[in-house]
């Protein structure tokens, strides 16, 4: 239990790039004509960031199922997310990682995985962070909508690069050899080639099954290197 | 209440792609697949860093959020602390702004 409180203390450096990006959203749906309630009911149902920006620019040209599936679609990496953190869950019964699997976003999935790396993670870690997400979401979304049009772009504060920075510092619990320093760097220019190649998050998905598909490659490498 | 169907459709898809692996993959696995599931998180939080450093609108450019996020890195690499990672970004990057480099 005392593992959930680190976890929702975890997430509060994090927390002025999820409230950034809830205000934005809440002004945006809001254009499109949502009410505040609504604007907040599909952040406590959906919870799913980009998903929802998406949803919103699709919201008057499309229907149901097209919005639908572009959700399905942008949420793919979830699924690479879920693969690799599972190692960790298997333990655990199925309740646990159902519920887990709830709330899961990029940001607590990459809180709980460093922690989990670090040999200090537990499940309680990670509800924690998932929570500490799902507080701050739909809280900021609805403020945004009720708020309106005051809400400044949050790139001009720089506050888009909270998540970045944050990733950046998660990611050095993952930098402990030259192969994870091999991966991340191989990655990151997958993803930066991705992002000018392909659309939506499929950047995301691409490096991260290339880049770690090297990672275990290399590992081959060296291991028969060190054989013959 | 069609807009409640939609969210509700929305949530099913994203509650899809976050539970099947975590349920899928589950007592045993192989040697191999765990030594390949280990590298996803640093090449994921890799690819999550770069394009938002080098090409925040979606096509290069090196500006003021790229000197924040290396200036984030060298953050990163002496404290391996999120929180001042954070903090040692936003103030390159507003100490950048101020000064309109």
């Amino acid at each position: 239990m005392k593992g959930f409180w680190r976890g929702l203390l975890a997430t509060l450096p994090l927390a002025p790039g999820v409230v950034a990006f809830g205000l934005l959203y809440g002004v945006m749906a809001r254009q499109v004509g949502f009410s505040p309630w609504e604007a907040w009911a599909m952040s406590l149902i959906v919870h799913a960031g980009s998903a929802q920006f998406t949803a919103l620019g699709m919201w008057q040209a499309s229907s149901a199922i097209p919005i639908i599936l572009a959700t399905l679609v942008i949420n793919l990496r979830h699924m690479l997310l879920g693969a690799s953190v599972a190692p960790y869950l298997r333990g655990l019964s199925p309740p646990w990682k159902a519920l887990l699997a709830l709330w899961m976003s990029d940001e607590s999935y990459a809180l709980a995985i460093a922690e989990y790396e670090r040999g200090v993670g537990s499940h309680y870690y990670f509800l924690g962070a998932n929570v500490g997400v799902y507080l701050a979401w739909p809280t900021s979304g609805l403020l945004g909508a009720l708020l309106g049009a005051a809400i400044p772009d949050p790139g001009r504060y720089g506050l888009d690069l909270v998540f970045p920075l944050g990733f950046l510092g998660l990611l050095t619990a993952f930098l402990k050899d030259r192969t994870g320093v091999a991966v991340a760097i191989l990655a990151g220019g997958l993803a930066l080639l991705g992002t000018f190649l392909l659309p939506g998050k499929w950047a995301i998905v691409v490096a991260g099954l290339v880049g770690s598909g090297l990672g275990l490659l290399l590992d081959e490498v060296q291991k028969a290197w060190k054989n013959s | 209440m069609e807009k409640l169907v939609i969210f509700l459709g929305m949530a099913l898809a994203t509650y899809f792609t976050r539970y099947t692996m975590i349920a899928a993959l589950g007592r045993e696995m192989s040697p191999l697949l765990r030594r390949w599931l280990r590298y996803v998180p640093p090449a994921v939080l890799a690819a999550l860093v770069a394009p938002a450093a080098l090409a925040p609108q979606g096509r290069l450019e090196i500006d003021t959020h790229a000197w924040a996020v290396l200036a984030g890195a060298v953050v990163a690499w002496r404290t391996r602390s999120v929180l001042w990672t954070i903090v040692g970004g936003l103030a390159a990057f507003w100490l950048l702004r101020l000064l309109r480099i």
